[in-house]
C-alpha cells in the first residue's frame, strides 16, 4: 500500500527549522521514501512565520502537498495561522505549557497531541533548540521510524561537534519517543523495514551546481542574492579543493565580468544571481554576446519587481531574460523544472556555451532553487570534450571567420600566433573594430550584415541540439496543460488526480525557451481540444511568448503571483471550470 | 636582454593605426607599454590588455597582443577573471579617468584591496574626450566643460590617495610628456608582485586647454630625485595631497610594498599551482565522492 504523509514544522526564524527539516528529510530518505521538502520564510534573521513542509511517499513524488497530516507547532506566535491548513484528522503536536489550541480555535476534527517540549528539554540540556529533537523523537514514534537509522543520521549531522552533543541529541530523541509511547499516541505506520537506500537528497541549486561541475566548470563568480546564494555557498565549500576558482565579487557587474574574463581565457565559467543582479549584469551579457565569449548566467527568479518579495517564488523574468541587454545577439534560455533537470541543464549549459560561443541563461525560480528532493544517484563521471579551441593556429589565423554554423575557432591567451583583438563594437573577421572609423562606409555595410547573421545563425544549430518539447499523457485528452519551470510536476500531480476522477488532461511543458521549437509547439497546440496555460506571474508571459513565436493564442490561463507555488487543487479546479464551460 | 628575445616595438603594434588626435598624450603610453614589455622580455602572446570605453580605452586595438575591450568601466573585473583563470599571463588594464574612477570606481576600490597581480594604467586628462568634453571625476573645481558651463562645482577625486588607502601595493604616477620616466614606471608596475596602479597625466589637446603639456612640464618633478621613502604609507599619502595644497606635481612611484601576499598566493586553488583555464574538465571518482557525500 502506498504510504504518503505531509509533515509541517512551524516556528520562527531562529527556531532551528532548517536543520530540523533537513534532518527529517534525510531520515525519511534513508527509509526509502521519496521526499520533497520546502521552506517558506521571510527576509528576517530572527522572528517571522517560518515553516518547513516535508512530503514523503512510497509513490512518485510530484508536489510538496497541501494541507498537513502532521504538524509540529514550535511556538505560539506562529500557531494560529496554521489552523486552516491541516487535514481532517491531522495530528497536531504542540507544547501545551505554551500553546492552547482551544484558545486558538483549532478545528475539532484534529488529533491533539500535547507534549511539554520545553520542560522535557530543560531536564536534558540548556540548549533550547534541542526541543526540536524531542519533538522529532515523538514523530519517529508515530511514523514507526527505525531507531538505529535515525541515530545514524543524527550522528552524521552532529558527529563533528563531539560526543557530548551527539549523546545529548540521542537522549532528547529517546525522551520524545518515550513520551509518545507512554501517552499512547496514535501510530500511523508500524515499524518500518529499511533496505540500504541509494538515493540522494538535494536542492535545485545544489543539483544545478553539480551539473555545472560535472560539465567541466572551472570558474564561478557571484554576489550574494536570495535565492541564488546557496549555489555559491555549495561551490565555494568544495571547488577550491578541486582546483577551481569561486569568487565573491563587489557587485553583480564584477561577477559577470570576472566570469567573462575567465571564459575568454578558456575556463568554463558561470555566474548566478536573482532578478536585481541579473538587471545589473545586463550590459556585460550583451558584450559576451557580441564578443562571442561562452558564458553561463543563472537567474533564480523571485517575486519582483525591484526587491519585490525576496523569499517568495515567481516566474516573471521571462521577458527580462528574452530581452536582456540592448541589440540582437544569440541567447539560449533554458528553464529546468526539477532537481533532476537542474542537474542535466547544468551539464548541457556549459557545453552549449563553449560549443557555440554563446550566452546561456538558466532560468530557475525560488521554489526550484530551494526545495530539496530525493533523486536517483547522479552520474557525474563523464568525458567532457573541448570545442573550438585552437592550440596551434597558423600565422594567418583570424578570430571571427565567417562559417556555416556561425562558430569561428578561437584561441585563448598564451597561444602563440593566436593574438587577436576583440571588443564590444562591431568588427570584421579579423576582429578589428569597424565602428570607430569605418561605420557606415559602403565597404563595411555588408560586413555588419554578415557579422549579425553569423552570430544569429548559431541559434538554428542549437535548436536542433536541444531537447524538443513532447506531450506528456494521452494525445486526445480533453485538455492540454501548458507549463514551464518548476510547475511541471505540480501539473503532473493534478493530471494524475484528474485521471482518477475521470478527466483526461495532458501536458506540454516548455524547457527550452530560446531557441524556440515553434513547429513542434504549434503542432501540439493545433491538435489540442482545450488549452490552459499555467504560470507564476500576472501578465502571462509564457502565454504571450507562445503567441509571439507560434501565432497560437491560448485562451485559458491560471496565474499565481502571490509568492507561493501553485498547488494541484488550484489546477484541478481551473480545469473543471474550463471544461464545464465548454 | 637575452639574445633569443628579439622582438621589436613593431612586433607589439597591430596593423590598426591609432585613431587618437595627433599630439594626444596616449601616444607616448602606447610606446611606453611596448617598450616596457620588450625590456621585461614578455612575448606578445603572454600579454592581455583589457580596457573599457573612452579615447584611451581604444589602446588594445593598436597592440599586437591579446586584447579585449569591454564596456564602459568594466576593464578591471574582466581582467581579474582573466588573471585568476590563468595566472601565467601578464594582464594589463588600460582606461581613462572617467572609465576607471567614474563608472568603474567600485571595481577600482576593490582591485586595490584584493591585490590581484594585474596592472592598471589610467590615462588621466581631467575630461571626457570621446563624448566631446564633459566633466570627469578628476576635473578641478571651477573648470568649464559642456556639462559644467558655470564651472565645475564638485571637488575632484584624489585617486592616488584613494588607491593607497584602499590597499594597493604599487601606486605611481607618470606624465605623457616624459616617455623615459613613464616607461620606467610602467616597467616597474608590470614587474611588481600584486596590484599595480599607475595614473598618467596625459593631456587632451582637443578638449582641455588648461592641463596642457606645458602646464605639466612647468610643474612636475620626480619623486625619485627627492628623499621620498616609497614604503612609507603616510609619506605617500602626504605626497598624493601635494597637488591639492601646492601647485607642484610629483610624478614617480608614490608607494610600493613588496611584503604583502597577492590574491593568487592566498587563493586555495591557485596557491597549488593550478591553471583553471587549462585544467582537465573531468572529475575523478575521489573528487565526485568529496562533492556528493553530503547528499546521502
Amino acid at each position: 500500500m502506498t504510504k504518503d504523509v505531509v509533515v509541517r514544522f512551524v516556528g520562527s526564524a531562529g527556531d532551528g527549522l532548517v536543520s530540523l527539516g533537513d534532518l527529517f528529510s534525510k531520515i525519511l530518505k534513508k527509509h526509502n521514501f521519496n521526499v520533497l521538502g520546502f521552506r517558506s520564510y521571510q527576509s528576517v534573521i530572527r522572528g517571522g512565520y517560518n515553516e518547513y513542509q516535508i512530503r514523503a511517499t512510497t509513490d512518485e513524488i510530484l508536489s510538496i502537498g497541501e494541507a498537513a497530516d502532521i504538524i509540529v507547532l514550535l511556538n505560539k506566535h506562529v500557531a494560529e495561522i496554521h489552523k486552516t491548513r491541516v487535514n481532517k484528522g491531522a495530528m497536531v503536536i504542540y507544547d501545551n505549557d505554551y500553546i492552547d489550541l482551544e484558545e486558538l480555535e483549532y478545528p475539532e476534527d484534529i488529533q491533539k497531541l500535547p507534549i511539554p517540549l520545553a520542560a522535557i528539554t530543560k531536564d536534558i540540556s540548556k540548549l533550547k533548540v534541542l526541543k526540536n529533537i524531542v519533538g522529532f523523537g515523538a514523530i519517529s514514534y508515530i511514523l514507526g521510524l527505525d531507531d538505529t537509522l535515525v541515530k545514524e543520521v543524527i550522528f552524521e549531522q552532529f558527529g563533528d561537534k563531539g560526543n557530548e552533543i551527539v549523546s545529548t541529541n540521542y537522549e532528547a530523541l529517546d525522551k520524545g519517543d518515550q513520551f509518545a509511547s507512554e501517552n499512547k499516541w496514535p501510530i500511523k505506520w508500524e515499524k518500518l523495514k529499511c533496505e540500504k537506500a541509494q538515493q540522494m537528497i538535494i536542492s535545485g541549486n545544489e543539483a544545478l551546481a553539480l551539473g555545472l561541475i560535472s560539465g567541466g566548470l572551472k570558474f564561478y563568480s557571484g554576489y550574494p542574492m536570495t535565492p541564488a546564494s546557496s549555489i555559491v555557498h555549495y561551490l565555494t565549500k568544495h571547488l577550491p579543493k578541486l582546483g577551481m576558482i569561486v569568487k565573491q565579487t563587489e557587485d553583480e557587474i564584477a561577477a559577470v565580468g570576472m566570469a567573462i574574463g575567465a571564459a575568454y581565457c578558456g575556463a568554463r565559467a558561470a555566474t548566478g544571481t536573482s532578478g536585481g543582479g541579473f538587471s545589473l549584469m545586463s550590459e556585460l551579457i550583451g558584450m559576451a554576446g557580441i564578443e562571442e565569449i561562452p558564458l553561463v548566467v543563472i537567474n533564480s527568479q523571485r517575486a519582483g519587481p525591484s526587491t519585490g518579495m525576496a523569499t517568495k517564488t515567481e516566474q516573471a523574468d521571462l521577458f527580462q531574460a528574452y530581452g536582456i541587454s540592448q541589440g540582437e545577439f544569440p541567447k539560449v534560455i533554458m528553464a529546468p523544472s526539477s532537481v533532476i533537470e537542474a542537474f542535466q541543464v547544468g551539464i548541457e549549459a556549459v557545453k552549449i556555451a563553449e560549443k557555440y560561443q554563446v550566452v546561456v541563461i538558466i532560468l530557475l525560480d525560488l521554489y526550484l532553487s530551494e526545495h530539496i528532493a530525493t533523486v536517483r544517484k547522479f552520474d557525474l563521471e563523464r568525458k567532457n570534450k573541448r570545442f573550438g579551441i585552437l592550440d596551434k593556429p597558423d600565422e594567418n589565423y583570424i578570430r571571427y571567420k565567417i562559417t556555416e554554423n556561425g562558430v569561428s575557432p578561437r584561441t585563448i591567451p598564451g597561444t602563440k600566433n593566436g593574438m587577436f583583438f576583440t571588443g564590444s563594437s562591431e568588427r570584421n573577421e579579423r576582429g578589428t573594430s569597424i565602428a570607430s572609423t569605418l561605420a557606415g562606409l559602403p565597404d563595411t555595410l555588408p560586413i555588419r550584415e554578415e557579422m549579425v547573421k553569423k552570430r544569429m545563425r548559431k541559434m538554428e544549430y542549437i535548436a536542433e541540439e536541444l531537447e524538443k518539447p513532447k506531450i506528456f499523457g494521452e494525445q486526445d485528452a480533453a485538455i492540454t496543460l501548458v507549463s514551464w519551470g518548476s510547475t511541471k510536476y505540480i501539473v503532473r500531480e493534478a493530471i494524475k488526480i484528474l485521471k482518477e476522477q475521470g478527466i483526461t488532461a495532458n501536458q506540454l511543458h516548455i524547457k527550452t525557451v530560446n531557441p524556440f521549437h515553434t513547429k513542434e509547439v504549434k503542432d501540439f497546440l493545433d491538435k489540442a481540444q482545450n488549452v490552459l496555460c499555467i504560470e507564476q506571474n500576472y501578465l502571462g508571459q509564457m502565454n504571450d511568448y507562445i503567441r509571439m513565436r507560434t501565432g497560437f493564442n491560448i485562451q485559458h490561463y491560471l496565474r499565481r503571483w502571490d509568492g507561493e507555488p501553485i498547488v494541484p487543487s488550484q489546477i484541478i479546479a481551473k480545469v473543471k471550470e474550463v471544461l464545464k464551460n465548454e | 636582454m637575452s639574445e633569443d628575445f628579439n622582438y621589436t616595438l613593431k612586433d607589439y603594434e597591430s596593423d590598426f593605426k591609432p585613431t587618437w588626435c595627433p599630439g594626444c598624450g596616449n601616444f607616448s603610453q602606447w610606446r611606453a607599454i611596448r617598450q616596457a614589455l620588450i625590456e621585461l622580455e614578455i612575448p606578445p602572446e603572454e600579454v592581455v590588455t583589457v580596457s573599457g570605453i573612452g579615447c584611451s580605452s581604444h589602446m588594445p586595438n593598436f597592440l599586437n597582443v591579446y586584447g579585449l575591450q569591454t564596456v564602459h568601466g568594466r576593464g578591471i573585473p574582466v581582467a581579474t577573471g582573466i588573471r585568476l583563470a590563468n595566472p601565467e599571463l601578464t594582464v594589463l588594464v588600460y582606461g581613462g579617468d572617467g572609465d576607471v574612477y567614474g563608472i568603474g570606481g567600485n571595481h577600482f576600490l576593490h582591485a586595490c584591496r584584493r591585490n590581484v597581480d594585474i596592472i592598471t594604467i589610467v590615462s588621466n586628462n581631467f575630461v571626457y574626450g570621446l563624448t566631446t568634453g564633459q566633466a570627469s571625476p578628476t576635473t578641478p573645481v571651477g573648470t568649464t566643460t559642456k556639462t559644467t558651463p558655470r564651472g565645475s562645482i564638485e571637488n575632484p577625486l584624489n585617486p592616488i590617495a584613494v588607491a593607497i588607502s584602499a590597499g594597493a601595493t604599487f601606486v605611481a604616477r607618470g606624465f605623457s610628456g616624459d616617455l623615459k620616466h613613464l616607461t620606467y614606471i610602467i616597467k616597474e608596475a608590470i614587474d611588481h608582485r600584486g596590484f599595480a596602479y599607475v595614473d598618467v597625466y596625459s593631456p587632451c589637446i582637443t578638449f582641455n586647454k588648461k592641463q596642457t603639456f606645458n602646464y605639466f612640464r612647468e610643474r612636475v618633478y620626480k619623486v625619485e630625485e627627492t628623499d621620498h621613502d616609497k614604503e612609507d604609507f603616510y609619506a605617500a599619502l602626504d605626497l598624493s595631497n601635494q597637488r591639492f595644497i601646492k601647485d607642484n606635481l610629483p610624478i614617480g612611484i608614490f608607494y610600493q610594498i613588496e611584503n604583502k601576499t597577492t590574491y593568487e598566493e592566498r587563493d586555495f586553488a591557485l596557491n597549488q599551482g593550478v591553471i583553471p583555464a587549462r585544467a582537465s574538465l573531468d572529475l575523478s571518482k575521489e573528487q565526485i565522492d568529496i562533492i556528493t557525500k553530503e547528499f546521502y
